[in-house]
């Protein structure tokens, strides 16, 4: 028995030991409920914490303001669960959420967001005081599970980052923070804050920005789509480039092994293409040429599987050859695709030799 | 077909001599089963004995280069005679596995 408490707050604490099983309980039902609607929604978290209240911490809290709890039940926090998300937006997603999955205790949560002066900056968190609702699980074993609050924290990265700062500082609320100090943790709390909104914000753009590239990709007006990352990849989710791999596949009824064509981007825009309408042009120009090429490559040696990404590295080829750039420009596409070394040159000798017999050249 | 394997430090060489074809892919496989179980590998595979792979052996080489990135290992295959070099080429396996 502690020598610092009351006997109210050791009867509390022997509440607490009792319980100890039920929020064990409690703590893996709701970290599986909160992981499984994540995954559900798509959702990408950056960490989710959990923890049982320790005995020590539980003993200090008592010491402190024991006389405020009738039970161990009027502690809410003794199982806590906290979400940090990527993006500050991403909190209200979340806490919607947990408003469907849980019984909120409204008048214990607090959205400590809410709460600062317009002249305060600082910590900032969403505390949901929360119940498992009967309809979702009721062990008739343990009724308690129903009837313990838990609570439940949402902040973002630079929030969390902010508080755990803060708190290894030894401070706990920013009133404490001696005066000379206080400007300075106000300037940098304004910085978490603006930062956070900031990428919000630049993630929705993007967001924005690739909905309407997909759009216009999907529409066919590929000669007002510039090339980049975004675009390209929305371009090779259209599959251009897949019947010309089942005819190469054809010549040897060969299995398709889908690999990427990340790595063509680079070449692309080296080839000097600038908007998917040339990749277009290209496609359309060269696909009998690239059909010939590993006709005469493939035919009769019995290979019978090929990487999807053949179509496009003999289109590539046959581009650089038709457009007069030469072995030079093989070689150049080779180390571009595979790193510079003195085989390339072979190969491109080689591809030229192969070429010129079916008059690419 | 002869496969040598040897562990050094954090680095496992291969040897690979002769030909790889339908009459021995499953001898190659089963022989380059234990380097499937590494976690990171870094696998540095020695071809200039091997003078021929037919698509099965390109099939064993696929399967333990996903078996490697899937343990965040590396995986480079070396000093390979050009006509087996061009098998590579002409199927675009050249761009799934690093050929030095």
């Amino acid at each position: 028995m502690s020598m610092k408490l009351d006997l109210h707050s050791e009867m509390i604490l022997d509440e607490y030991r009792e319980n100890l099983p039920v929020y064990e309980k409690l703590l893996s039902i709701v970290l599986e409920r909160l992981r499984q609607c994540l995954n559900e929604n798509h959702l990408r978290i950056a960490g989710l914490e959990s923890r049982i209240k320790t005995e020590d911490s539980l003993t200090n809290k008592l010491e402190l303001k024991g006389y405020k709890y009738k039970t161990i039940n009027d502690i809410t926090d003794i199982v806590g669960m906290r979400v940090i998300t990527f993006f500050s937006d991403e909190v209200d997603v979340i806490s919607a959420l947990v408003e469907k999955m849980f019984e909120i205790d409204w008048d214990n949560s607090v959205d400590k967001r809410k709460m600062l002066e317009i002249d305060r900056f600082g910590y900032m968190s969403l505390h949901y005081i929360c119940r498992i609702p009967e309809a979702t699980y009721h062990d008739p074993d343990m009724p308690q599970l129903n009837q313990i609050r838990f609570e439940l924290q949402m902040r973002s990265m630079l929030q969390h980052m902010w508080a755990n700062m803060y708190h290894d500082m030894g401070y706990k609320s920013d009133v404490e923070i001696p005066k000379e100090y206080q400007r300075n943790m106000n300037r940098l709390a304004g910085m978490l804050e603006l930062a956070d909104e900031q990428f919000s914000r630049i993630r929705k753009e993007i967001n924005n920005y690739r909905r309407n590239v997909q759009s216009l990709v999907a529409s066919g007006n590929f000669n007002e789509v510039p090339l980049n990352g975004d675009t390209f990849r929305s371009y090779i989710e259209l599959k251009p480039f897949k019947s010309l791999t089942e005819k190469i596949a054809g010549i040897n009824q060969a299995e398709i092994y889908e690999d990427s064509l990340d790595p063509y981007y680079q070449v692309l825009l080296h080839m000097g293409m600038r908007t998917i309408g040339d990749i277009e042009r290209i496609r359309k120009e060269y696909t009998d040429g690239a059909y010939q090429l590993a006709l005469i490559q493939l035919a009769g040696t019995g290979l019978d599987i090929v990487a999807s990404s053949v179509a496009l590295q003999n289109i590539c080829i046959v581009a650089i050859l038709k457009q007069g750039f030469g072995e030079g420009g093989l070689v150049r596409l080779f180390a571009a695709l595979n790193g510079e070394n003195d085989y390339n040159v072979q190969r491109a000798q080689r591809l030229i030799e192969q070429a010129k017999k079916i008059n690419l050249v | 077909m002869k496969v040598t394997i040897n562990k050094q430090n954090e680095k496992t060489l291969v040897t690979l001599e002769g030909r790889i074809d339908t009459t021995n892919a499953d001898q190659f496989q089963h022989d380059i089963a234990p380097l499937m179980d590494d976690e990171r590998p870094n696998i540095d595979i020695d071809c200039s004995g091997m003078t021929y792979t037919s698509s099965q052996g390109l099939r064993v080489f696929l399967l333990l280069q996903k078996s490697v990135m899937a343990h965040h290992g590396t995986m480079v295959m070396r000093n390979m005679d050009s006509r087996v070099k061009e098998v590579f080429d002409i199927t675009g396996f050249s761009n799934i596995i690093t050929i030095l």
